[in-house]
C-alpha cells in the first residue's frame, strides 16, 4: 500500500515538465525500468542472473514492428488486439526456452548460458533479413493512434509506460505470493529439499523465466514506440550491460529497486555527456557503480529503505521519551 | 480380485526391503539390507557413523536409486518409483542436516509441503488467507510447536526449531511411512525432552522409523531396533534383545560409537 502512494507525485510530475524531461528521462527510465524488474525479479526470486532479459524485450518488440506498422515493408500486419498479445506471448515462450535450457545451471554458468543466448540472438538478428531486415532492423514502428495524436506522444506514451510499470510490479508481488511463486523460491533456496516435497523444479524455473519474458516483453513493446524503431542494436551487449548495471543500481534485494537504478542512469547518462564526452561516460558510469556497490552494497533502493527507518527511528525517540 | 488386492493391503509390511544396496565407486554404503516393519511399529535404527543409515533413508525415499535389491510400501513394489509418487504412497522423511528455504517463512514452507502432496502448485494468483491449504500448514505449524513462528522466516529460526519445522514439513498430508534421520541430533538437553513428548504424541496409526544416537529418545520410543554397522544389518528385535547382542555391545563400548 504504502508504494501506492510514490504514484502520486509520479503522476502529479508531467503536469510540472517539459516535453524533454516527460520523455527523455522519466518515460525512458520506466521502461528501462521494466526491463530491468524483469532481471531482478529473477535474481531476487529464483535467484539467477539472466543477462537474455534484453533478448526477451527485444523478442517482443520485433514482433510488434513485424506485425504492426513500419517504413520497412516487411512484415504482417495485424490488429493491436492481435500483434500485443503475440507479442507478449512470443516473449514468454522465449524466456520459457531460455528457462528450459538454462534449468540446471547457476551462478556463472547461467550468465553465460543466458550471455550466450543474448549474443546469439544479436547477431541473428543482424544476419537475418527475412523476419529481423537484418542490420537495420525496423523503423517507423509507431505507437497506435489515440484521439487527436498517438499513444506515442510525450504525455500519453509516459502515462502508459507508468500504467505498465505499475501493473508489472503488481504482478511479480501477486505472483511472488502465488503457490508457484513460493515454489520458484524454494528452487532459489534449496531445489532438492523442493524435490523431497514432491514439486519437481523444472517447471517452476521455466515458469519464472516465461513470466519474466512477460515483463522485459512488456518493456521491449514499450521500447518500440518510444524509439518508433527496433533493430540489433536494441539487443546488443550495450543494452545488456545497462540493464544490468540498472538493477545492480537499485538492488536485487527488491525487485522495485529496478526504477530507482533506472532513474540514477538515466540521469547520469543525460547530464554527463555534456560533462564529460561519450567515451568517458562508461568509465563514469563504471565509477558510479563500483561507488554504489561499495557504499550500498544491496543497492540504493534499499540504502534508502534504511535511511528512511533510521530518520523514523530518531524521529520516534523524542517522542517516547 | 479387488478382495485380494484388499487382503494384501491389511497383511501387507508398511515397508519391506529385500537386499538393498548402495554402492559408490567400489564402496557399498549400504549392503544386502533385508528388513520390514510393520504398519503403526515404531523402530529405532541404530549404528556409528557412516554406518549408512542416512544412505538407507535416502535409498527408501528414492534420494538414491538403490544398486541392489527391492523396496515395497504396504505391499507395492516402489523400487523404481519417482520420490513424489512415493510421497504420494505415504513415505516422509526429515534430514539429517537441516535442509530448508531460507528465504521463505515458516507457513510458506509448510504451505509448499502440503500442495507438494495434495496439488495445485502450479497456482499464480497470490495464496489467500483462507486457503484449505493455508489452514493446514497452520495446523501443522500448530503440532510442531511453531505456531507462534508462523510468518518468522526460516533463516532466523534457531537450530531446535528448524528441526520441528523439518517434522512438521514431514507430518504434512497424512504421513504413512515417517522416516526421521537423527531429528535431535544438535539440540539442547533442555530441547531434547520436547522433541521425545512430539515424537510420542504423533498417531498411532503413523509407522515411524527413527535413526537416533541417543539412547533415551531411541528407546523411549521405538519398540524395535535394527543395527547397521558398516552397511551391513548387525542385529534386530526389541531394546533388549539387541542390548544384549554381544557385536551391538561390542561397537557401542568398544568405542565405535559417536557422532
Ligand atoms: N553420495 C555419496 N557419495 C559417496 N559416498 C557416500 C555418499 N553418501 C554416503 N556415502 C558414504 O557412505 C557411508 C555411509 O554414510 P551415511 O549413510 O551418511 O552414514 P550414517 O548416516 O550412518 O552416518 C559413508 O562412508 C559415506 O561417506
Ligand atoms: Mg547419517
Amino acid at each position: 500500500m504504502r508504494y501506492f502512494l510514490v504514484l502520486i507525485p509520479l503522476a502529479l510530475l508531467p503536469l510540472l515538465l517539459n516535453d524533454f524531461w516527460v520523455s527523455q528521462v522519466l518515460t525512458r527510465a520506466l521502461i528501462l525500468g521494466v526491463i530491468a524488474l524483469s532481471l531482478s525479479f529473477l535474481a531476487t526470486y529464483l535467484g539467477v542472473v539472466s543477462f537474455a532479459q534484453v533478448t526477451l524485450a527485444g523478442v517482443a518488440g520485433y514482433a510488434v514492428a513485424y506485425f504492426g506498422p513500419n517504413t520497412v515493408g516487411l512484415g504482417f500486419p495485424l490488429p493491436l488486439y492481435v500483434s500485443l498479445p503475440i507479442a507478449l506471448l512470443l516473449s514468454m515462450a522465449a524466456g520459457a526456452l531460455i528457462g528450459l535450457v538454462a534449468r540446471r545451471s547457476r551462478g556463472i554458468y547461467a550468465i553465460m548460458i543466458t550471455l550466450a543466448i543474448g549474443v546469439a540472438f544479436f547477431y541473428f538478428t543482424r544476419q537475418n533479413y527475412a523476419l529481423f531486415n537484418g542490420f537495420t532492423g525496423f523503423s517507423g514502428v509507431i505507437a497506435p493512434k489515440m484521439g487527436e495524436g498517438n499513444w506515442g506522444d510525450p504525455m500519453p506514451l509516459y502515462f502508459l509506460a507508468l500504467g505498465v510499470s505499475v501493473i508489472c510490479v503488481v504482478l511479480v508481488n501477486g505472483f511472488v505470493r502465488s503457490p508457484l511463486g513460493l515454489a520458484v523460491q524454494a528452487v532459489r533456496d534449496a531445489p532438492g529439499r523442493l524435490l523431497a516435497l514432491g514439486i519437481p523444479t523444472t517447471y517452476p524455473i521455466v515458469a519464472a523465466f516465461a513470466f519474466s519474458g512477460l515483463i522485459a516483453g512488456s518493456g521491449g513493446i514499450l521500447n518500440v514506440w518510444f524509439q518508433e524503431r527496433v533493430s540489433s542494436f536494441s539487443v546488443g551487449i550495450g543494452p545488456i550491460i545497462d540493464v544490468l548495471i540498472i538493477s545492480v543500481i537499485g538492488g536485487l534485494r527488491h525487485p522495485t529497486g529496478a526504477f530507482v537504478g533506472a532513474i540514477v542512469y538515466v540521469m547520469l547518462d543525460i547530464f554527463a555527456i555534456d560533462l564529460i564526452d561519450r567515451d568517458r561516460f562508461n568509465l563514469l558510469i563504471g565509477i558510479v557503480l563500483l561507488a554504489i556497490v561499495m557504499a550500498a552494497p544491496n543497492g540504493l533502493h534499499q540504502l534508502a529503505i534504511d535511511w528512511v527507518g533510521k530518520l523514523r527511528g530518531r524521529a520516534e525517540q523524542p517522542r517516547t521519551n | 480380485m479387488p478382495l485380494n488386492t484388499e487382503q494384501k493391503t491389511t497383511t501387507a509390511n508398511a515397508l519391506e526391503t529385500q537386499g538393498i544396496g548402495k554402492r559408490f565407486g567400489g564402496f557399498w554404503a549400504v549392503k544386502d539390507v533385508s528388513f520390514s516393519v510393520k504398519p503403526g511399529e515404531r523402530r529405532a535404527i541404530l549404528g556409528p557413523n557412516g554406518a549408512g543409515k542416512t544412505s538407507l533413508f535416502n535409498i527408501l525415499t528414492g534420494d538414491y536409486v538403490a544398486s541392489s535389491g527391492a523396496i515395497s510400501l504396504f505391499g507395492e513394489d516402489v523400487t523404481k518409483q519417482s520420490i513424489p509418487k512415493r510421497i504420494k504412497r505415504g513415505l516422509r522423511r526429515t534430514y539429517q542436516h537441516a535442509y530448508l528455504f531460507d528465504g521463505l517463512s515458516v507457513c510458506d514452507t509448510l504451505f509448499l509441503a502440503v500442495a507438494g502432496v495434495r496439488g495445485g502448485w502450479r497456482q499464480v494468483l497470490p495464496v489467500r488467507s483462507n486457503d484449505p491449504r493455508r489452514e493446514e500448514a497452520e495446523r501443522l505449524a500448530d503440532v510442531c510447536g511453531l505456531a507462534s513462528f508462523l510468518d518468522r522466516m526460516v533463516l532466523e529460526l534457531s537450530h531446535g526449531q528448524r528441526r520441528q519445522l523439518e517434522i512438521g514439513i514431514a507430518l504434512a498430508e497424512d504421513p504413512k511411512v515417517l522416516l526421521l534421520d537423527e531429528p535431535a541430533a544438535g539440540l539442547s538437553p533442555a530441547e531434547r525432552p520436547l522433541l521425545s513428548k512430539l515424537l510420542l504424541s504423533l498417531p498411532a496409526d503413523i509407522t515411524v522409523i527413527l535413526i537416533e544416537h541417543d539412547m533415551d529418545i531411541a528407546f523411549q520410543t521405538s519398540e524395535s531396533v535394527t543395527v547397521l554397522f558398516n552397511g551391513q544389518l548387525m542385529a534386530e528385535g526389541t531394546p533388549e534383545e539387541v542390548m544384549a547382542d554381544k557385536d551391538v555391545h561390542q561397537i557401542y563400548v568398544g568405542g565405535a560409537h559417536g557422532h
